[in-house]
């Protein structure tokens, strides 16, 4: 019966993928013990060295000149311990842990290195180049932003803020879009926020770009920048953007740095036709701005019908200064000024 | 500068290179230091013998540095200085420590002759 | 009729019975344990690019634009737990979170508790209403110090999804998570949840991340701090049952955009989203998967670009049934749960609109997940019934089964290779041993009773067909309401 020997086939595949797969849960076990204790053995003769100069203790310089004259395997196993020790420490050892590489060639192999086929390579040539903070990383880092793989992709933004070149910002920008995922937009932003005052031009046209993660990203590292050039485009991008995330990076944006007429913006977001979680980071964003030219508006949101708007009006009252405090005091009687109030006095900020 | 001798430092963190340096670079300043590599092991090492002073790290798999801290500030001796060493986050993070109740707080990246500067500070403070 | 002609009959009618379905049957079993298969590969994949990106030390857990995050605790007679699960979370590694205990009506010291551990103390505040919720708020609570972020919110007791409902209206931050009292969260937990949303801020919507049973293993003040496999053989099945089924079914159909079910017990949801859809549906058993459905659903009927995000690490661990009674009732709610969602949320299936759960994810969840055990009852009866009458031989008989049951076993294995290589939780090799003992076991006689059990939970909601129907007006096709 052919059903019967078709059966029998299959069951003996199956049978023979069971041994398999369970062989290869303990193959998986070993090898990794093996490979750990590999590396710790080939890593043990200069770890005591590598400690030294990471630490800062290496005085007359034997430590380094030692690590500096390894070969072979030992140079590689040196060179990886000092790239983990360079994610760990900064200041003097960190300096002369990059002379190490240096002085081993492996920052020049690295840009080599970031088109390699192995991603992994690629991954931890990125990280490397970040690390040892070289400027001469920059044009292969910014490259590789557009690699097919999303972790170089990622180390590359990672590597680029540590390096601190603001030439680097239109990149890094246009990367958030890009294809297969682009690069995740908080390691984008920190990345941004490394690289200084020279960027605002980069985020100015990124506030216009079509991807709203990216609008996204530049509104936040606007504000937390304190980029107050880019206010007017803010404020556009707070009235109108069709994204309400966008919207609201933009608001808080703008509480965190803006001017005295960005009461008024603010406080036409809070009116009631606006969506509420928008209307409520509004009145947030009204104390942060900390003008006591909001009171008013605040004394009036305290009353509104939605209760955790009317809370966080009030307060935003506490910190506006003694207008603030004595507009608060009236609201007492509301359940939103009394919350403040009470929180406020638990806190210490009010007697 | 304090004086080191028979001054005792537990030190707990996961990554072994961590760990390592600064037992090297605390034992250097003249302290005795004792390392372990988890949360629950700094855990115990305290209870069995409570130090002058413990250097935790925040993220270590099991009991946290913020749990430790919680459970030392919860015990009989409570007043040992603690000193947390964070990866570079928000403000928030050390805010929660200080709530919880740190003495200091170190970020990674770090540098090695700071945090025994910060050792030594909080050691002067709290030995009087 | 004698006795004699009546088996006749009776065998000549199986041997039809068996000549048309046995194909069929059989096809089924391999279709869905290759679609495993499938789907495990896919997860290993994801895995890859995931432990390659989490190994490469780019430590961007918690930077720029995390959002902050309100665990909503539902609490109802936890007084045992509640304190040391409360400051546990408290102490969970995040920039910004914060934790609100819903306590619905509890008996017991629940609240006397949390008030005597926090030094609370009441305040005038008033809970917003952006989900409709039935019961009366009875009070909310902060701890005196003004500083620790925690509130708790005192109802009249109405249910665990009204609590998390009113858990999320008090909320304050822009992500909300679930958590049970009883649950275990690694300390890194929500950074890991909450990476993909600080990745992808304008169109990720909701994560979830891994469950595993905790039953065995040493846990120190809310923390796991030494995983073991459970002591009992039921513990032990449910641990590779997890494996396979949370870990890899979810993070397979992560990598394809279809996911629908995200655990109750570990989701991170969009507030504002949250709130759009309604909240939790009181009336219906399947709450998480639910809501989740309602998600989908709605972005995809206002074409909106959205995500759905599966966080293959480890989050979150949770005491599994360890008695035969409540892994029953477990079963039985849970295969309701899918049905009823399945149900109500027909009107998505095949239409061009719904994109890949409409015509991927949910035909599977009908076809693989909900007649399943109809299928493998039916398989049961038939192949014992066609061997007693000689329908077909013993050998027969016995490949046929151990088939049906070996590529199962195939399957978990699949799945621990992948844990392993990927997460390598279980250090100690006696805990991998009874993980490749359990994954044979769980196909001799624990499959089977689960069998029965999501059949009898099926069948009892169809009798209750009224509130089912119920259900689905209020949450069906009515565009108009919620």
């Amino acid at each position: 019966m052919s059903g019967r020997h078709l059966l029998v086939a299959a069951e003996a595949a199956v049978l023979a993928g069971c041994v398999l797969l369970a062989l290869v849960v303990i193959v998986i076990k070993v090898v990794r013990g093996q490979r750990q204790r590999r590396h710790e053995a080939a890593l043990r003769p200069i770890r005591p060295a590598l400690i030294e100069v990471a630490s800062g203790e290496d005085e007359d310089g034997s430590a380094r000149r030692a690590l500096t004259a390894t070969t072979g395997a030992t140079r590689v196993a040196v060179d990886e311990g000092v790239a983990d020790f360079l994610g760990k420490v900064r200041g003097g050892p960190a300096d002369q842990l990059v002379e190490i590489l240096r002085s081993h060639g492996a920052l020049r192999e690295a840009v080599r290195l970031l088109r390699h086929r192995s991603p992994v390579r690629r991954t931890r040539a990125a990280l490397l180049l970040g690390l040892s903070r070289d400027r001469g990383g920059v044009p292969g880092l910014v490259e590789a932003l557009d690699d097919h793989s999303a972790e170089v992709r990622s180390a590359a933004a990672h590597g680029l803020g540590l390096i601190g070149d603001d030439g680097s910002a239109p990149a890094l920008l246009g990367a958030i879009a890009g294809p297969g995922g682009g690069i995740p937009a908080g390691v984008a932003a920190g990345a941004l926020l490394e690289l200084g005052v020279g960027i605002a031009p980069a985020l100015r046209e990124a506030l216009a770009s079509t991807d709203s993660r990216t609008r996204a990203v530049a509104a936040h590292v606007a504000g937390v920048g304190s980029f107050r050039s880019l206010l007017p485009l803010l404020r556009d991008l707070l009235a109108g953007d069709e994204d309400l995330t966008v919207r609201e990076a933009s608001a808080e944006a703008i509480g965190a740095m803006g001017e005295a007429r960005d009461v008024d913006v603010l406080t036409r977001h809070t009116n009631p036709g606006e969506p509420t979680p928008l209307r409520r980071l509004c009145a947030t964003a009204l104390g942060r701005l900390g003008e006591p030219a909001a009171v008013p508006t605040l004394e009036q949101l305290a009353r509104d019908p939605d209760p955790r708007l009317a809370e966080l009006a009030a307060t935003a009252l506490v910190g506006l200064g003694p207008e603030g405090r004595a507009a608060l005091a009236g609201l007492a009687d509301t359940p939103g000024g009394a919350t403040a109030l009470t929180l406020a006095r638990l806190q210490g900020a009010l007697a | 500068m304090p004086a080191t001798d028979g001054v005792r430092i537990l030190v707990a963190d996961d990554d072994a290179d961590i760990r390592d340096l600064v037992e090297f670079k605390l034992s250097q300043a003249g302290y005795t230091v004792h390392a372990v590599p988890d949360g629950m092991a700094a855990w115990d090492a305290f209870r069995a013998d409570p130090p002058d002073l413990v250097v935790l790290d925040v993220m270590m798999p099991g009991l946290s540095g913020f749990d430790v801290l919680r459970n030392i500030r919860e015990s009989e001796h409570r007043e040992v200085a603690v000193l947390l060493l964070s990866a570079k986050s928000r403000d928030s993070d050390v805010d929660t420590g200080f709530a919880v109740g740190a003495d200091d707080y170190v970020i990674k990246p770090f540098s090695p002759r700071e945090l025994v500067h910060r050792v030594n500070g909080i050691l002067a403070r709290t030995r009087g | 009729m004698s006795w004699a002609a009546m088996l006749d009959a009776l065998r000549v009618g199986l041997t039809w019975v068996m000549d048309v379905t046995s194909v069929p049957v059989i096809a089924y079993f391999l279709v869905i344990n290759t679609s495993y298969l499938v789907l495990i590969t896919l997860a290993a994949l994801e895995f890859r690019s995931y432990l390659r990106q989490r190994d490469s030390a780019v430590r961007s857990l918690g930077g720029e634009l995390t959002p902050g995050v309100s665990l909503v605790v539902p609490a109802y007679n936890e007084e045992a737990v509640i304190v040391t699960a409360v400051k546990a979370m408290l102490t969970l590694r995040y920039p910004q979170h914060e934790v609100v205990v819903v306590d619905d009506g509890s008996g017991d010291a629940t609240f006397a508790r949390l008030q005597e551990a926090f030094d609370l103390v009441e305040l005038p505040r008033q809970v917003p209403a952006d989900i409709p919720v039935r019961a009366r708020v009875l009070g909310v609570h902060v701890p005196r110090d003004g500083r620790t972020r925690l509130q708790v919110v005192r109802k009249e007791n109405s249910g665990r999804s009204e609590a998390i409902n009113l858990g999320i209206n008090a909320a304050s931050e822009p992500l909300v998570a679930m958590i049970d009292a009883d649950s275990i969260l690694e300390p890194d937990a929500l950074l890991h949840v909450a990476k993909p949303f600080a990745d992808d801020p304008t169109r990720m919507v909701a994560t979830g991340g891994t469950i595993r049973p905790v039953n065995g293993s040493r846990v120190v003040a809310g923390r796991l701090v030494d995983l073991q496999m459970p002591r009992g053989w039921l513990g032990r099945i449910q641990v590779v049952e997890y494996l396979r089924a949370f870990l890899l079914g979810r993070s397979g159909w992560s990598r394809m955009g279809g996911l629908i079910l995200i655990s109750g017990a570990f989701g991170l949801f969009r507030r504002d989203v949250v709130v759009e859809v309604g909240g939790l549906d009181p009336e219906s058993i399947g709450e998480d998967f639910e809501l989740v459905m309602r998600i989908h659903r709605r972005m995809r009927d206002e074409r909106r670009d959205y995500r759905v995000q599966f966080v293959p690490e480890p989050v979150s661990w949770t005491e599994v049934p360890s008695t035969l009674g409540v892994l029953r009732n477990q079963r039985r709610r849970w295969h309701r749960g899918l049905w009823e969602t399945l149900w109500a949320y027909r009107g998505m299936l095949f239409r061009p609109r719904y994109g890949r759960v409409g015509w991927v994810a949910l035909p599977y969840y009908w076809l693989f997940e909900l007649f399943a055990p109809l299928l493998e009852l039916f398989g049961l009866i038939v192949v014992p019934l066609a061997l007693i009458l000689d329908v077909i031989s013993v050998p027969f008989a016995l490949l046929f089964l151990a088939l049906a049951y070996g590529y199962a076993v195939l399957v978990a294995l699949a799945a621990m290779s992948v844990e392993e290589w990927a997460f390598h939780r279980y250090d100690r090799w006696r805990d991998l041993a009874l993980g490749v003992l359990s994954a044979v076991l769980e196909n001799i006689g624990y499959r089977q009773l689960t069998v029965w059990w999501r059949l009898q939970g099926w069948w009892a909601s169809l009798r209750n067909k009224k509130q089912v129907w119920g259900v689905m007006t209020r949450t069906g096709f009515d565009e108009g309401v919620g």
